[in-house]
């Protein structure tokens, strides 16, 4: 069996749905689960999963990072995804309301902006999307929004192509980015791989021009190796998948950290991000254009 | 369990012996008030030892450093101790960013010699791969050849707790499932400047005790209702803390993260953190009565003035160098030496 079936089936078989192989069902291994397993066509799983995620969504729209916790609710990002791609692999509608709210939600809400400080070299007044409630706008929760909208057909919406600016803005010079600081007091911040892989994703298929997107490309390249942590490895390869620059060597990395997460005994999140990782191209991501008209608004 | 900081419970409830002991005829005059004052004032020890090394004899330091601070090790006997150290943003170019792997081992094997149940956890806050913390750092190796089991802070489940201190506005706060069910709760921070607020040592490094998952990546609630404000809240909330330095490569400069290595050599052990803290920062040069968060939790969670502070193996005189800091002008105000390094 390949790497695919066996993750695939491993996947399957987990029953917490958590971040760690005892941990407690949340919805960011949910979602992503149920993203890679609609990518691999085991669609009676995921549609246990969407459900749960819509059973976790309250009466805003929002959707918590768990059932208990319903805030903070960056995680509705991801839940939209899963529901999007549902609908997509199986022309439900079950989730069309639950879409509908979220998305509300998603565009209700924003990260506190800040006047420019001559102390960190970001620009905090650009509109994002932020961690937790009323504070500033990071690179994660950015990109997982960007992400939702583009997929629910709202890629030509404001706070989309502001979601988009931010994102662009937090690239380091010299390539990659972090949580989503670029200079503090003059100095450079270091690039991490997650973020870089996601901000990529997030970034392929826009208008942007930028050096920076080549330089971040590079950056995961070199970076990238059967060294580093798995989720790390897997948003670096997703990121680098998105701009058509997968390495050669991807398959036998993958098949690597698969190993040793399967000695670790895994979790639904790292089988779930190795899953996804292992798609050759973005196909796992709901495809944009092809969203009902019922989840578009301006 | 016996609290191990006295001192904190002396401050909201005066010793009765201490008072009985001073005589009523004393409380009755100004002088008397003064003198009560004085003898039921916090007090702690500090314990610093230097020429450490990391492939050292550091189980024997920290060792002696906890008996030091009259510790005793029937005290951690069958009891779970969670040992914090500062994985904040790991990177492997600088080792000297994050708590040293060797004196996490060292301090774990301590308590596991006292019979302690041990588990080591951290919550990174620049990181939302905790594994990544944990190979860059190199402690993911160190703790799997320990055999040491690591708990991931920031996506464990989590317990709200009345917020004890009262400096931020925050009314409560959410704490993980290991720190809420550990006896113990050691700080194993590096001694290092901080950007923002002058220096991050004991009472800093407990940002890294919050859930990611409930805060963010950073941990941006925190910082929104005041740091320092935030830091004092965390350390009131938490209880039976301890606290053992890293300040054997420390960093100094544009710390917490890209400042430069400066070698001390040291190790500080203490159990108010506080005190311990305050300590740490005369020895970097700074004045601790000048550091925001170590001013709000003097008088509320320990002692600061030097004369409260019993030290324990070196003088902090004898290992004083101090520390390079940036040139802005919320830090040069905070050097004892007007003339302290600075550094742009």
């Amino acid at each position: 069996m390949d790497l695919v079936t066996n993750c695939a089936a491993l996947l399957k078989q987990q029953s917490n749905w958590g971040y760690h192989a005892s941990g407690a069902r949340a919805s960011e291994p949910t979602a992503l689960a149920c993203l890679a397993l609609l990518a691999h066509a085991e669609r009676e799983t995921a549609l246990q999963m969407a459900r749960w995620l819509s059973e976790t969504q309250i009466a805003c729209g929002s959707v918590g990072v768990s059932k208990k916790h319903e805030m903070p609710a960056w995680t509705t990002s991801l839940a939209c995804l899963a529901w999007r791609a549902m609908e997509q692999a199986s022309g439900t509608t079950e989730f069309g309301d639950s879409l509908k709210r979220a998305t509300a939600w998603i565009l209700s809400v924003q990260g506190r902006t800040l006047p420019r400080n001559p102390q960190i070299g970001h620009d905090p007044t650009i509109l994002g999307w932020s961690w937790a409630a009323d504070t500033h706008s990071w690179m994660e929760p950015t990109c997982l929004a960007v992400l939702a909208l583009r997929a629910l057909g709202q890629e030509h919406h404001s706070r989309t192509t502001e979601g988009v600016r931010m994102i662009n803005d937090r690239l380091l010079e010299g390539g990659g980015c972090n949580f989503g600081s670029t200079v503090i007091l003059g100095q450079a911040t270091l690039p991490q791989m997650q973020a870089t892989g996601l901000s990529m994703l997030a970034l392929a298929d826009t208008s942007t021009k930028d050096a920076r997107i080549g330089k971040s490309l590079d950056y995961l390249e070199r970076e990238l190796s059967e060294k580093n942590a798995t989720a790390s490895f897997c948003y670096g390869l997703l990121g680098l998948t998105a701009h058509d620059r997968r390495p050669a060597q991807a398959e036998q990395q993958l098949n690597a950290i698969f190993e040793r997460e399967v000695q670790k005994g895994p979790s639904c999140h790292k089988l779930a991000l190795l899953l996804l990782a292992s798609c050759p191209d973005r196909s796992w991501l709901p495809q944009i254009g092809k969203s009902p008209a019922t989840h578009r608004s301006r | 369990m016996k609290s191990l900081d006295p001192t904190a419970e002396e401050m909201r409830q005066p010793s009765r012996r201490a008072i009985l002991a001073l005589g009523g005829a004393a409380l009755a005059s100004a002088a008397g008030v003064k003198t009560v004052r004085w003898a039921t004032a916090p007090r702690a020890e500090v314990f610093v030892a230097r020429n450490q090394r990391y492939d050292g004899t550091l189980v024997q330091t920290i060792r002696d450093g906890l008996l030091a601070c009259d510790l005793q090790p029937q005290q951690f006997q069958g009891k779970r101790v969670l040992i914090k150290p500062n994985l904040v943003e790991p990177c492997r170019q600088i080792p000297y960013m994050t708590t040293n792997p060797a004196v996490i081992v060292a301090a774990s094997e301590v308590f596991r010699g006292w019979g302690a149940n041990v588990r080591v956890g951290e919550a990174p806050g620049h990181v939302r791969d905790t594994e990544m913390a944990l190979i860059e750092s190199g402690v993911g190796e160190a703790l799997a050849d320990a055999q040491l089991e690591f708990a991931d802070l920031n996506y464990e489940a989590v317990g709200w707790r009345k917020n004890r201190g009262r400096v931020s506005p925050l009314p409560g706060i959410y704490l993980p499932q290991n720190v809420l069910e550990a006896d113990f709760i050691v700080s194993l921070p590096k001694m290092k400047t901080h950007h923002w607020v002058g220096m991050t040592c004991s009472m800093k490094n407990f940002y890294g005790v919050l859930p990611g998952i409930k805060y963010g990546w950073p941990k941006n609630v925190l910082h929104h209702n005041g740091i320092p404000q935030t830091v004092v809240d965390i350390n009131a909330t938490l209880q039976n803390t301890l606290s053992i330095v890293d300040g054997i490569d420390c960093m100094e400069g544009d710390g917490p993260v890209l400042g430069s290595k400066k070698h001390m050599g040291l190790i500080l052990v203490g159990c108010n953190l506080p005190a311990v803290d305050a300590t740490a920062a005369r020895i970097m040069g700074l004045v601790p009565e000048r550091i925001s968060y170590l001013q709000l939790a003097a008088d509320r969670l320990g002692p600061l003035a030097e004369n409260r502070i019993t030290q324990r193996g070196e003088r902090w005189q004898d290992v004083h160098s101090p520390f390079k800091i940036l040139d802005e002008p919320n830090l040069r105000r905070l050097r004892a030496d007007p003339n302290g390094p600075l550094v742009s």
